[in-house]
């Protein structure tokens, strides 16, 4: 039993998880917030989720010059 | 120990980032400048009060009555997760002015360990909620304060000849290191 309520705990939280990040995902973004760029010197952490836009930024920099 | 004492304990002495190197990636990420790192501790005490509260009620209310204490771990990852995407969502919808200043940061908060950090700590201590609130608090509160603290130091080593070699991260993590060692001289206090 305990097994059986440990899995619906977890597919609880799991389902909460997915209905926020596709509501979050559909809902736009407010005026004016759409190219945010981060003011963040890139610790070099392959997965996080500023480090992608920041190496984007860093090549329309380059682009630029 | 007083409430107090707990939250100078948990801001200063026992310093998240200078005496348990947890929350490393933003705090050598985001503190170039202080606009930022205002931006990110004000956004890291948000969640983590809020995120602690959460996990703890989760794990008195249900996780320990059922005897499902093995389950923290995954629990707490998924309610944080959730929690950082609810915010997202909310200032999206309802404050676009905070979203402009603090968006980019929500996403790496979830990355954050410090905020699962505090999570686990407050149960591992046996806090009661009054302690856990505090706690929760006075840990992303240090964080804040080191943050800007170390943001003021990179701004004015902007101006500096540092050697080649050494510009960057290379000098923020000695910057760090020494600060991390006059930090922990105020070991033992509490």
């Amino acid at each position: 039993m305990q097994t059986v309520i440990a899995i619906l705990i977890t597919l609880t939280l799991v389902g909460l998880n997915a209905f926020l990040y596709i509501r979050n995902k559909q809902t736009p973004v407010p005026e004016g917030c759409e190219n945010l760029k981060p003011d963040c010197a890139a610790c070099g952490i392959g997965d996080c989720a500023l480090r992608s836009k920041f190496l984007e930024m860093k090549e329309e920099e380059n682009g630029d010059h | 120990m007083n409430l107090f004492t707990l939250f100078i304990s948990a801001m200063l002495i026992n310093n998240i980032i200078l005496s348990k190197f947890i929350g490393m990636c933003p705090f050598m990420g985001v503190s170039t400048s202080m606009d930022s790192a205002v931006g990110m501790g004000l956004a890291v005490i948000f969640v983590v009060f809020c995120a602690s509260v959460l996990s703890y009620g989760l794990y008195y209310a249900i996780l320990a009555p059922l005897h499902l204490e093995y389950m923290k771990l995954i629990c707490f990852i998924l309610v944080i997760a959730a929690f950082v995407q609810f915010v997202e969502l909310f200032i999206k919808k309802n404050s676009p002015s905070l979203y402009k200043s603090l968006g980019i940061y929500l996403p790496l908060i979830t990355t954050n360990c410090a905020v699962l950090y505090v999570a686990l700590d407050n149960i591992t201590q046996e806090y009661t909620l009054l302690e856990t609130i505090v706690n929760s608090i006075g840990v992303p509160a240090g964080f804040m304060l080191m943050l800007c603290i170390f943001s003021t130091i990179r701004e004015r080593l902007r101006g500096n000849d540092v050697p080649e070699a050494f510009q960057g991260n290379p000098i923020a993590f000695i910057i760090a290191a020494i600060m991390a060692l006059a930090f922990s001289s105020l070991a033992g206090l509490v």
